[in-house]
This record gives C-alpha cells, structure tokens and sequence, in this order.
C-alpha cells in the first residue's frame, strides 16, 4: 500500500478496507494509543504496535487480524467489560455503545464476574444539559482530549489514577461554575453513552438507535454546522417528536461535527406549548389575542411612530437575530434607516 | 516565564498552596496560567498532592509487612493519629517505615507511637530521630576502592578529578571506555548505557537534555537512597560527564517525593560542587516527585517533569530522540551514573573484571528475612546464597525470594545458586530489575505474598491504558476470591481467568508496570502450586 508524509498505520489500512477496531480514536484528535483496541503485528517487532499512532513505514508488513491480535482483543474486551454497565441492551439506554457493539462483532467472552465500579461521579452537578455516567465510562479520554485540543476549553480532565481514574471538572465541580460552554462535544466524541445528554426529551425518548436520523443545516447562525436532528416517529402521539440533535460524523463540512450549546441542546422549543405560532396583539385590557399578520404589523408601526413622535428618531433601535439570513438581516438596517431615519441598528452575533 | 516552564511548574504550586491551606487547585492554576481542571488532574493524580490532607503513612512494602507494619498501622489508627499507607518507602532495611509528610521515619515501634499522644506531629522513632540524616547499613563497611564501582563506604571525593580527566581523554575515548566497561543501565531495564549516550549525541536537534532518575520506589528497592546520602559526590560527577558528552548543559534530577533527605544531601553537594567552581557551565534541576511509582518508569518521568499526570509515553519514539519537552534526553539511574567516575579513572577493563557473570559490580539490596538487611556492593551474578552470606544468613528456612523488586516476582529457594544478573534471571522469566532483594522464609504464605504486591501494582497504575488499569484491579478481585474461599471445594475456580488476563496485561498494556503487574501471582502459581490448591 502506498503512503503519504505522516500517515500512521490506521491511515492506511482504513484506506485498504481492513477493519481495526479502536475506542479512543478520533480523527481530529492526536492519536494516544491508550485503549489498545487497534493493536496490530508489525513484521520483526516484538510487540504489537497501535495502529493509530505508528506511522506507516517503507516496506513494514502489518498484520490486522491473526490469532494472536484476536485473542489480545478477546481478552481485552472481556476486561473492559468487567468495568462497565452490564448487558448490551440496557447500556444502550442513550447512545449506542461501541464497546458492546465490538465485544460483541469480536467475540469476546461476556460472562467474567464484573468488578465493583471505582470511578467516581459527579453527582452534585446541576446543570440542565450533560450528565457523566460512571459506570459506562471507559477512560478512553476522547472527552477530554476534544474539550483540549478542539474546543480548546479545558473545561475536563482526567482525575484519579489506576482502576479510579475518571473524568472530571476542576475540584469536581458542576460544569456551570467551570470554563465548560456547554458545547456537548464531549457527549458526541463518547463510545459509551458515558457523558450523555441529560434533556428531558431524551429521558423520555426510546434509544438512539431507534430514531431515525435527518441530516439538515443548523439555523442559529451563519455558519451552517451540519447536524443530524433525531426524530422519535411514534413521539408527541404519533405526530413524531424531535428528541435530540447528534453530530454528524467528523470530517462533515463545514463544521467537522462541531456544535455548540444551540445547536445542540436548543431543540426543545419545536413542540413546546409556549411556542408562537401565529401574530399576537395586545387588546384594550392587556390581554394577549391572535391577530392577523395585517393586524400584528400595523401595531408594531403605530408603536414605533408613538416612540418617534414623543422621543426623535434616535430613541428607536432595531437588533436582528443571527438566526436571520444576510436577505434578512440587510432589510432590517434598511427598515432601521429608511423607514425610521435611525442608524441604531444592531446584530446579536455582532461583537 | 516560557509556558512550558509555567507548566513544569505545576506540581510544586499545588504543593506550595495545600502546605499553606489555600484553594490548591485555583491558586495553581492562577499562577502557572495551566487550565484548572488540568491542574485538578495533576493534584489527584499524584498521592503527597491530592491527599496532603494525609499526615502519615505506613508503609505496605512487603519487608515492611513482615516487619509488622500492618500492626503499627492498626495501632497508629487507633491511637488517632490518622495514618493511611503507602505504597513501598525505599527503606525495606530499616522497617517498619513510616512517612511523615515528607519524611521518612523507619524502625517505628508501638511505643513510638505511644508516645505520639495521639498527634501526629509528634510521632518520631527513639531509635532513629528525624532530625538525623539517616541512611542504612552497607557492605563492604569499610572502603574499597578496588573492588567498588561505587564504594559506599568511601569518603567523598569533590576534586572532580574524573570530570577533569574525561575532558582531557576527547569524548570518543570516554565513551569507548563506558563501552568496554560493559555498563548496562541499573535502574531495571539493563539497557547498555554508551548506545544511549551516542544516541542522543548523534541527534540533529541540538538542544538535549539529561535527566537523573531517582524515582527510586520499585518495593525492596533502597540502594539509590543510599548513593545520594553516601556517594552525592559521584552522582554530580557522572552526571557532569555524561551532559558533557551529550552537549546537554541542562540537567534535572528527579529524586522522589518521599526523599526529603536525599533531596537535601542532593541540594547541598550541587551547592558545594558549584561554589567551589566545579561544574560551573552545568545547570543542576532538582526536581521532587509527589508520590507515584509509575514515574520511575522513564517517559512517564518526563511526563510528571513537564508537569503532567505521570501517564508513560508510547515508544518508539525513545526519549533519546523526543525527550523532555521534545528534545532529546539521556535519562540514567542514580547507580548507573555514580559508576561513571571510577569507570574512567580506573579503566573499562577494570569495571567489566569487577563482575562475575556480567559486567561491574552491583549494589543489592537486600531486606526481609535476613540477619543484616542493607545494600551491598559485589560482583555482578553472585547468587542469591553468596548474598545472603554477606548478611549475616537467613532467618528462618528459605523459602521463596523476590530477586528485583516487585516486578521480578517470586522465585523458589531451588534457584538460591543461580546468578543474580541481566541474563540468568531473564532466562527464567524473572528479572535482575532494580536488585531489590526481598527473602521470605517458611513463615510466609506465598498467596498473602502475591496480595500485597498485586495491591502495590494496583494503587500505582496510571490508569491510562485499560490492560494494567483494569487487569491489576481484576487480577487483585480474582486473588481475594481464591483466598477468601481457600480451602474449599472449587476455590481454585475463582482464578480461572487469571491466564487471560495476565497475558493481555503482558501483551497489551503501554509500559512496563502492567507488563509485568501479574508476574508476583503468575510466579507464586508456578512455583508454589500447592498453596493455590
């Protein structure tokens, strides 16, 4: 097989079709060889070598699969079940689990006595979005790798050491009161289902590999991050519901499965009861009454001339959402402008 | 403040702020500018940070055991002292040990801590005071210089005179002398010292480093503690020589935690070597550990320099081409470099004559039961009896022995005349490792043995690759089963996986801990089948 500058072993055989299984492997991370799933035969090497971090040399001779390798896998994922959520079903409660799903494609023995789990939790943390499940965690570190070298946020860590080794915040404490931004990468890039989401949809929703997925473009702002929106066909009495938006894989243009805290946790407004669906207007008493958009418009323009005429054209300012096309938002300056005479208008993804 | 020195820089803030009470984890973070939840990861990961809270604790090294440590522990808990344990002190000849802080206390009694009154501050042994710079027997006791690479027992000698000379005979003939001397790292892994140094002097990049590795913390290991308290002088040197071949002008020392005295006898020989103008172009680091074993092992070394969670690095890689902070670093044994010297005053013909099967003399430590536990300095391959001869004999009967350290395993008093060097023992599936000598006679049970060194590799794993994080955990749960059903029918079941996990810690796990973490059971089964019947 032919290689490119930099090309590591997983590279490689990936573009040749053989299959080598890894669990902390992220494409857009440096690889770290940690959780020894890609371990492969190099001819004239004592040990096995990870694929994802050794890098394709002239002539070398790599051995995906023989005996050897598929005992080593055996026997690693025997252990790495021993320390995880038992039956395969039921860790599938959130998201798919890529450790039962290749224990299982691999062979490995399911019936060694588990231990008792080590890792700590965090339990204390109140925030609405991710929760950390101990007992599905791997330490694989993908999590805190992409908070580090993709986000760049460091809001996670591995803490402890030996069969205690987790994943945690500074001091342990609630993602809130850390430099986290609650992207949920961390809950994207996890095999286990071990930082999952912890939305109410979610918690009501079947698991996610039975939703059907529609890849669309997030609308919160211009940039246009690709997402997979999960939709729960039986959900909201059949009408289907929108239960959680996932990251399309990495390497997905433009945003390389990248979301950030609206786009993925912002859903939950799409069968909410308080959301607008029709023009409201206030009547005589206060009270909110559905209008026609004739109706909605021409109250808005009365309010705004009753502010110009008491205040000057300067008390008014127009701010759009970045939710608004560039068509939109360029009709907005212009509405600001020449419908007002007021050059106060305003953008809420400008900075 | 370059940021990689801000990070380096890491563990000693958190030391600094939990000895003064403060909010460790943000007073670190906020002086090194080191996000603080990679603080955090640093602070839990090492022992003498996250649990500074922790004022003493007894040593579970297996001489400490059978010196009744377990005992002083129970009583040091009951007296209201609030005593934990650790891991294997590097004083398996003066046991039972304790460590107070920082400091190591050995041959604590019950009336010690009696008389502690139940506060922790007060608890000092009566026989060795903590204010004294103690150290341990050695052998030869009195000085021999001919026979002795290192020579333990002879005065210091400050002239330098090995580093003038080594400038005088051109690099390439010191490094054909380390050559011909035969020198093999004596840190564990044996590797000859000359391929490393020409190694990291043929590098292209030009900025190198050389490290001393005094993480001495491999259980029953205890003869590096004693070069630096007896022999600072030949450490300085070495080193100085070495840095001089490799054009490193940086060195750092990376003495463990738990060695607050040899960390001071380190830091007054670099002070006098230097005001005396020696060494002068050298910058000399001493750099503490904080309490993790794993950072013996050479990359996880650099990791923890760099002030990182002590995770080993994967090799290749070696650290003579990317080392510390990426460049490349000789990294050597405080016994290795200590030889350095006398190597070139005395000729490499002279240091290989000093072995019997393999090149130099060697230190061995030697502890449990035996009459003189100490380190002594003799030929490369005497065996086990020869030794213990030196000692003053066995306690007891011989029954089994552990000839380096934990990760060696256990052996079978059958094997009492084989040679303690690189091969022999390698040929047998054990190893030379550290020569961290422990001898156990017929008093000992070999299950109850194996316990205690599979719970050491347990605590100390890094955590980072699954093989050794979880198959030490597991190895350890399976043990507990057997013994706790001992003797009844099927209690031989509950090691039924104990094969396969074994091979996969051998075969999967990233460095040498998780290797060879199975080795201490692995070889009690084999050697002693019928203790686990």
């Amino acid at each position: 097989m032919p290689f490119g500058d930099g090309e590591t072993i997983l590279d490689v055989t990936r573009r040749a079709g053989r299959q080598v299984p890894t669990l902390c492997h992220d494409d857009r991370l440096k690889p770290a060889g940690a959780c020894r799933t890609c371990l492969v035969q190099i001819e004239g090497a004592r040990r096995l070598a990870p694929a994802c971090s050794t890098k394709a040399g002239d002539g070398m001779q790599v051995t995906t699969a023989n005996e050897r390798i598929d005992e080593h896998r055996q026997n690693l994922l025997a252990l790495y079940l021993v320390d995880h959520h038992q039956g395969h079903d039921d860790c599938e409660d959130g998201a798919p689990c890529e450790l039962h799903a290749m224990a299982a494609a691999y062979g490995a023995p399911t019936d060694w006595e588990p231990l008792p789990l080590a890792r700590a939790e965090r339990p204390n943390d109140d925030n609405p979005y991710i929760e950390f499940r101990a007992d599905r965690c791997i330490a694989c570190a993908r999590c805190t790798r992409y908070c580090d070298e993709v986000e760049g946020v460091s809001a996670i860590t591995m803490a402890k050491r030996g069969i205690e080794t987790t994943v945690s915040t500074a001091d342990a404490l609630g993602l809130f009161d850390t430099t986290c931004e609650l992207c949920g990468g961390c809950v994207a890039v996890c095999p286990t289902g071990a930082m999952a989401e912890k939305m109410p949809l979610v918690a009501k929703a079947p698991p996610e590999r039975k939703l059907h997925k529609v890849r669309t473009t997030c609308n919160y702002c211009g940039v246009g991050c690709q997402m997979d929106i999960n939709v729960d066909g039986y959900g909201n009495n059949g009408k289907g519901q929108v239960a959680k938006i996932t990251s399309p894989p990495p390497g997905t243009l433009p945003s390389d499965g990248n979301l950030c805290v609206k786009g993925r946790f912002a859903y939950d407004f799409i069968d909410h009861p308080d959301r607008l669906k029709v023009p409201l207007v206030r009547n005589a008493q206060g009270e909110l009454k559905e209008a026609t958009w004739e109706e909605a418009l021409a109250a808005a323009a009365k309010g705004l001339r009753a502010v110009e005429a008491e205040h000057g054209k300067d008390a008014l300012a127009f701010v759009s959402s970045s939710r608004c096309t560039v068509e939109e938002n360029y009709l907005v300056q212009k509405l600001a402008r020449v419908a007002f005479g007021t050059n106060n208008v305003h953008q809420c993804a400008a900075t | 403040m370059r940021e990689e020195s801000r990070r380096a820089s890491v563990p000693e803030e958190l030391q600094k702020a939990h000895a003064a009470g403060e909010d460790a984890t943000n007073v670190a973070a906020k002086t090194t500018g080191v996000p603080a939840a990679d603080v955090f990861g640093v602070d839990t990961f090492f022992n003498l940070l996250g649990e500074s809270e922790k004022k003493l604790r007894v040593c579970t090294g297996l001489s400490c055991r059978l010196a009744g440590s377990e005992k002083i522990l129970a009583q040091a808990q009951a007296a209201g002292l609030g005593a934990t344990e650790s891991s294997c002190l590097a004083a398996c000849d003066r046991a039972p040990a304790v460590l107070k802080e920082r400091r190591t206390l050995v041959e604590i009694t019950a009336a010690d801590i009696k008389r502690s009154g139940g506060d922790w501050k007060e608890l000092d042994s009566k026989e060795v005071p903590q204010h004294l710079r103690w150290s341990g027997h050695v052998w030869p006791a009195e000085s021999k210089p001919k026979t002795c690479a290192i020579n333990l027992a002879g005065k210091p000698n400050w002239s330098g005179a090995a580093s003038t000379l080594a400038t005088e005979m051109g690099d390439e003939a010191v490094l054909a002398a380390i050559d011909e001397a035969g020198l093999q790292g004596r840190g564990g892994a044996g590797f000859p010292a000359a391929f490393k140094w020409r190694s990291v002097r043929g590098q292209a990049e030009t900025k190198r480093y050389v490290v001393l590795n005094a993480d001495e913390a491999e259980p029953g290991t205890f003869k590096d503690r004693e070069v630096m308290m007896k022999r600072p002088d030949l450490v300085l040197e070495g080193l100085a020589i070495a840095a001089r071949i490799v054009r490193a002008t940086e060195i750092y020392m990376y003495i463990r935690g738990e060695f607050e005295i040899p960390q001071q006898v380190m830091a007054d020989a670099i002070e006098r070597t230097q005001s005396a103008g020696l060494y002068s172009e050298l910058h000399f680091h001493i750099h503490s550990g904080h309490g993790a074993y794993i950072c013996g092992e050479e990359t996880a070394l650099l990791e923890s320099l760099e002030g990182k969670r002590g995770q080993p690095r994967e090799k290749p890689p070696f650290p003579t081409e990317v080392g510390l902070w990426g460049k490349p670093t000789l990294i050597q044994n405080v016994e290795t470099i200590a030889c350095v010297p006398s190597i070139l005053t005395r000729g490499g013909e002279w240091f290989k004559a000093l072995g019997k099967t393999q090149p130099g003399s060697k230190l061995y430590c030697i502890s449990g039961h035996v009459a003189n536990p100490g380190v002594y300095e003799m030929p490369l391959g005497i065996c086990l009896d020869d030794l213990v001869q030196a000692a003053g004999g066995y306690i007891g009967k011989l029954k089994a022995f552990s000839p380096g350290g934990a990760s060696s395993g256990f052996l079978p008093a059958s094997e009492r005349k084989r040679p303690l060097d690189f091969k022999a023992l390698a040929e047998i599936g054990s190893m030379l490792g550290s020569a961290g000598v422990v001898v156990l006679n017929e008093s000992v049970d070999m299950a109850w043995a194996a316990q205690e060194q599979l719970l050491f590799f347990e605590r100390e794993s890094c955590g980072q690759c699954s093989p050794c994080r979880i198959g030490t955990a597991y190895q350890r749960h399976l043990l507990d089963g057997y013994i706790s059903k001992r003797g009844q029918d099927g209690a031989k079941d509950s090691l039924s996986k104990l094969s396969m996990v074994s091979k996969e810690m051998i075969e999967g796990s990233i460095c040498g801990l998780g290797q060879t973490a199975s080795l201490p059971l692995t070889s009690a089964i084999q050697y002693f089948p019928g203790e686990f019947a």
